[in-house]
């Protein structure tokens, strides 16, 4: 099955300084460096990506065939998503497995949404 | 730049059948169109919210809950990732998306490394 797995963090929260993945060479990093790895190695992650802050996000509708652009993310949460990754995993009790193993799941919130196709 | 494509869509939505099957044959369309424009490079429906998980890790315990991260009215209901010289490129894009014209387009450019990546 394939999940899509949404990073959702609190634009305002940080992690404590020994426990920060953005630190290079630290041991944060270094597990973010094996998750990913591992994840990679395994293949249960196909694909990922760190999005750039919501501050630069942009909306577009369309409606009446007029084309609608406003700045900002569609809502106003206080947790936004911060990126993602597709899973390709067993089931929903595997890749709650490997959500919970990602060291940004101790600050934010992962929400693992199955595929329509998988 | 890569950007991500989140397609929202209200939960008050309602399609006939006929429309149902004219914007799933709409999308499709879309999808061959940037893809032979090499602008698109993954992307999926996913099923409902109400097959949501949500997963944290809080003092290395793992709570686990149903449903979707925040209670909106609008929800992501697929995504896009696309490939394209600027934003305004991912605006074009973005607007020729058929659920556009019922829902919302939230267009979200990557992080790049050093390497381009």
């Amino acid at each position: 099955m394939r999940f899509l797995m949404l990073h959702r963090i609190d634009e305002t929260a940080t992690f404590e300084p020994a426990d920060d993945p953005g630190v290079p060479g630290s041991a944060a990093a270094r597990a973010m460096d094996a998750w990913v790895r591992e994840m990679e190695g395994t293949g249960v992650k196909k694909y990922g990506g760190h999005l750039r802050p919501t501050g630069e996000a942009v909306t577009v509708r369309v409606r009446g065939g007029e084309v609608l652009v406003s700045d900002g993310p569609f809502a106003e949460t206080k947790e936004q998503i911060a990126g993602f990754d597709l899973l390709e995993c067993a089931g929903r009790d595997a890749a709650i497995e490997v959500a919970a193993r990602h060291p940004t799941a101790r600050i934010g919130t992962f929400e693992l949404r199955p595929l329509v196709r998988s | 730049m890569k950007y991500m494509l989140l397609i929202c869509v209200g939960e008050d939505v309602q399609l006939t059948p006929e429309e149902g099957a004219e914007m799933e044959r709409a999308t499709l369309a879309w999808v061959d169109e940037m893809e032979g424009r090499g602008v698109r490079l993954q992307g999926a429906p996913l099923q409902p919210v109400s097959d949501a998980t949500t997963v944290r890790v809080r003092q290395d315990e793992v709570l686990i809950s149903d449903g979707p991260f925040a209670e909106t009215k609008e929800q992501i209901g697929g995504f896009d990732i696309l490939d394209c010289t600027d934003l305004d490129q991912a605006i074009e894009v973005a607007a020729k998306h058929p659920v556009a014209r019922i829902g919302t387009i939230e267009v979200r450019p990557f992080w790049v490394d050093e390497d381009g990546n």
